[in-house]
């Protein structure tokens, strides 16, 4: 390697980590558009419009916010939140498409496909009452605290669970619980779900699944 | 007509965090302890969860946890030439009420003092000399040394979960720690918070001239924790609803995450609230107590006798009910002579406001009520006194608490008070403006007590406790040169208008200031300058304990809570081994 390519490799590295500090500082901004085209990939499971497919346990991801489903997608590619068949997917997407396919999906809002909640009346009581109040036996806040009034989410971080598939709902739960999902950053979660046993955890994704979709 | 209830091995007045931690370790023991609470039974769920829980308007402004002062307040008045009127509505400090106590509505900033605060009189005589003191103050040691404490710091700090960076380990200074703390036996068991970027920027600026920045000690939980106790706590989420406000969260260390779910299981502990104590019962040789007598919700009296007595409520309230009893000497300013209600101290509050352009963006919202840097390098004896002519000192410290709507909205001086004005400085400063809190000292003075009111009553018939207070000079003297080294570090931070408003008198009880009220139930070794021995047993009465912020013979620079804490397992110590085995004086006067 001669002089002068030393002096143009060495600029060029110069430039390679300015524009990675560039794009460090500036957040990617999604293109819903882009993010449409990309979302054919995704139909076969989370629905057309993204109303998900509630009795196999594929989550509904209308409407929920760009950032935090961009930051699920970032998760399943960084392993911090683990699933056998969103980590290739989501490791395939570059940054800004996944950035895209949130900003898609964040910005539709089709009707549900639940089927209604099979679950006894006492089985939801129990959900609602988790769901609102907690249980103070055991030392367990209610989840609207952070995920909204209702569950209709709270911007940005907290996702809506009204009216998500309760498949899908309980075995999230399960995840934090297992370690399988760590990508809160304080642990909230695996603390709530640790103090949840098989039938809380069936009762209150149930709760969720019969209030349907909140605006 | 009074009905006697069946003897207890102790009672408790007041079930707050002294008296939770006191009532579990004692019922553990196998003791018979009734504890007495005035307020209402309360717990995580459902009493503070959301949304109702963020209710600025009820819990900040309202102070819906706090004392009712339309049945129970507090007279006031600056100086004994003056008639003391009662507070009706609480703003310079808010005493707490219900299970839980006060803690309940506390930031969780979590403070040792140091070794020079507990011989305060000893060492400014030695370091000074006997005359640098205005002889008006009434400085004194405390009867306890740092050493003795150190183990029961360290416990309450676990029982609590405190997050924090250990400054000295067993004399070792330690890098990113407090330089000048009293050593530490071991690290604190969790983490410190995440840093504010107000914090960060406070941080490098204190760097910059050569201070000693830290990060501030937090009992809301940077992590999730299982107390010695068994009991978990979870994490923190940055809502900014600490101060005033419960946790919805299991996630600030308060009576009902870290000691009451134990408490309340143990059968040997039975826990009455709505239960307004009157009085500490008496024999005859007026030495002795018998019990306690109280007035329950419905407005029925009852008597329970008990061989001993705690009174571990909020710091005035333990003062007013050894006045109530004619438990000690109520102290005299003119002579001078008695003990109960002399050297009551508070806390000399100032601050720093830096105003930066619209380009720094700090969140305040994003807070939690612990979670700043500070530098300590201008607190208690840790700078030299010798040609600035007083005692004490602050922090000062980057620390956002919350950015909430209704209260939070600073602005710069001269800004008009209302309407476009007001509203454009608002949103051209809201996120643009690092407070300091610069947190200090105060020393107890001669004319500085508690008494009861001649004049006022409660919703029961008994005097109010009245409050005779002013800021000594030495106490402004040093707010006035802390609050400029405050001002220096906002400049450093290149903020385009830094001001400092250092504390100035008189006290005023209208504007929100702080709830370290201390002091009226003095510890020592002297009984004429103490109400409670070093084992905070009362002189005259050796069946009585009082603990709490009223022990404190001066108020250090910092927060009161974790030396009240240190206080309380100092005093368990001494009742499990010393007391309860052969009751009677553990220090003969």
């Amino acid at each position: 390697m001669n002089a002068r390519n030393v002096c143009r490799l060495s600029l060029l590295v110069a430039l390679g980590a300015t524009a990675a500090s560039a794009m460090a500082a500036a957040p990617i901004v999604g293109d819903a558009k882009n993010g449409a085209v990309l979302a054919a990939a995704c139909q076969a499971c989370h629905g057309a419009q993204g109303e998900g497919t509630f009795a196999a346990g594929f989550p509904r991801l209308a409407g929920q916010t760009a950032v935090y489903l961009e930051k699920q997608l970032n998760d399943y590619a960084a392993d911090t939140r683990s699933n056998a068949v969103m980590a290739p997917l989501a490791k395939a997407l570059s940054p800004k498409q996944r950035a895209d396919l949130a900003a898609h999906f964040a910005g539709l809002s089709p009707p549900s496909t639940a089927a209604g909640s099979s679950a006894g009346a006492g089985v939801l009581a129990r959900g609602r009452l988790l769901a609102h109040e907690g249980d103070e036996a055991k030392q367990l806040q209610a989840c609207g605290n952070c995920h909204g009034p209702e569950g209709r989410g709270e911007a940005f971080a907290a996702p809506y669970l009204a009216g998500q598939s309760a498949t899908y709902l309980a075995a999230a739960i399960k995840e934090w619980k297992s370690g399988a999902r760590k990508n809160d950053g304080g642990q909230l979660m695996a603390a709530v779900a640790n103090r949840l046993d098989d039938a809380d955890i069936a009762a209150v994704a149930a709760y969720f699944e019969s209030v349907g979709p909140l605006p | 007509m009074t009905q006697v209830m069946k003897a207890a091995d102790v009672v408790i007045i007041g079930v707050g965090m002294v008296g939770s931690i006191i009532a579990k370790e004692l019922a553990a023991a196998g003791y018979k302890v009734v504890g007495l609470e005035r307020g209402e039974p309360r717990f995580t769920v459902p009493d503070f969860q959301g949304p109702g829980v963020h209710d600025e308007l009820r819990f900040d402004v309202r102070k819906a946890l706090m004392q009712d002062n339309t049945r129970e307040a507090v007279t006031f008045r600056n100086q004994v030439a003056q008639t003391a009127l009662p507070i009706r509505r609480w703003e310079s400090f808010l005493p707490g009420t219900g299970l839980g106590g006060s803690q309940v509505h506390w930031n969780g900033q979590t403070y040792r003092f140091q070794a020079q605060d507990f011989a305060m009189a000893s060492h400014v005589r030695e370091r000074y000399g006997k005359d640098f003191l205005d002889p008006d103050l009434r400085v004194q040691d405390w009867g306890v040394i740092y050493a003795d404490l150190e183990p029961h710091y360290d416990r309450f700090e676990y029982l609590l979960g405190t997050g924090g960076k250990a400054g000295n380990l067993k004399g070792k200074i330690q890098p990113g720690g407090d330089p000048f703390e009293s050593p530490r036996s071991r690290e604190y068991p969790t983490r410190p918070m995440k840093e504010h970027y107000s914090g960060a920027m406070f941080r490098k600026a204190a760097n910059s001239l050569g201070y000693h920045p830290f990060p501030q000690p937090s009992s809301n939980l940077s992590e999730p924790y299982t107390n010695p106790e068994g009991l978990k706590l979870n994490t923190c989420v940055f809502c900014g609803f600490c101060e005033r406000f419960a946790c919805e969260h299991y996630a600030k260390a308060v009576p009902q995450t870290f000691i009451l779910p134990v408490l309340m299981k143990n059968p040997n502990f039975e826990l009455r609230t709505g239960a307004q104590v009157q009085r500490i019962n008496l024999d005859s040789s007026k030495t002795k107590a018998t019990g306690v007598t109280y007035i329950d919700a419905a407005g029925r009296e009852f008597e329970q006798p008990a061989a001993l007595v705690i009174t571990c409520s909020f710091a005035l309230n333990n003062v007013r009910m050894l006045l109530l009893s004619g438990v000690g000497k109520p102290y005299d300013p003119a002579s001078g002579t008695g003990v109960v209600g002399r050297n009551y101290a508070y806390q000399t509050m100032s601050t720093v406001a830096s105003f930066f352009d619209k380009d720094v963006i700090v969140n305040p919202f994003m807070a939690s009520g612990a979670s700043g840097t500070l530098i300590n390098d201008f607190a208690g004896e840790n700078f030299d006194h010798s040609k600035l002519g007083f005692i004490g000192g602050s922090f000062i410290g980057a620390v956002n608490t919350n950015g909430r709507p209704i209260n939070y909205h600073p602005v710069p001086p001269g800004t008009q008070a209302w309407g476009k004005g007001w509203k454009k400085a608002v949103a051209d400063h809201y996120n643009h403006t690092v407070m300091f809190s610069i947190h200090g000292s105060s020393m107890a003075q001669k004319q500085n007590y508690l008494d009861l009111d001649p004049t006022y009553k409660d919703a029961w018939g008994q005097p109010l406790l009245r409050m005779t207070f002013d800021f000594p000079k030495n106490d402004l003297a040093m707010a006035e040169y802390v609050t400029g080294k405050g001002v220096e570090i906002g400049k450093a931070m290149g903020a385009k208008q830094v001001v400092g408003t250092p504390r100035k008198g008189p006290y005023t009880i209208t504007q929100y200031q702080t709830t370290h009220n201390t002091g009226g139930t003095v510890m020592g070794d002297d009984p004429s300058t103490s109400v409670v021995n070093r084992y905070l047993q009362v002189w005259d009465v050796p069946n009585v304990f009082v603990v709490g912020a009223s022990n404190f013979p001066q108020n250090a620079t910092w927060n009161p809570t974790d030396t009240i804490g240190a206080l309380t397992y100092w005093a368990i110590d001494a009742l499990k081994n010393k007391y309860l085995k052969n009751p009677g004086r553990l220090v003969s006067a």
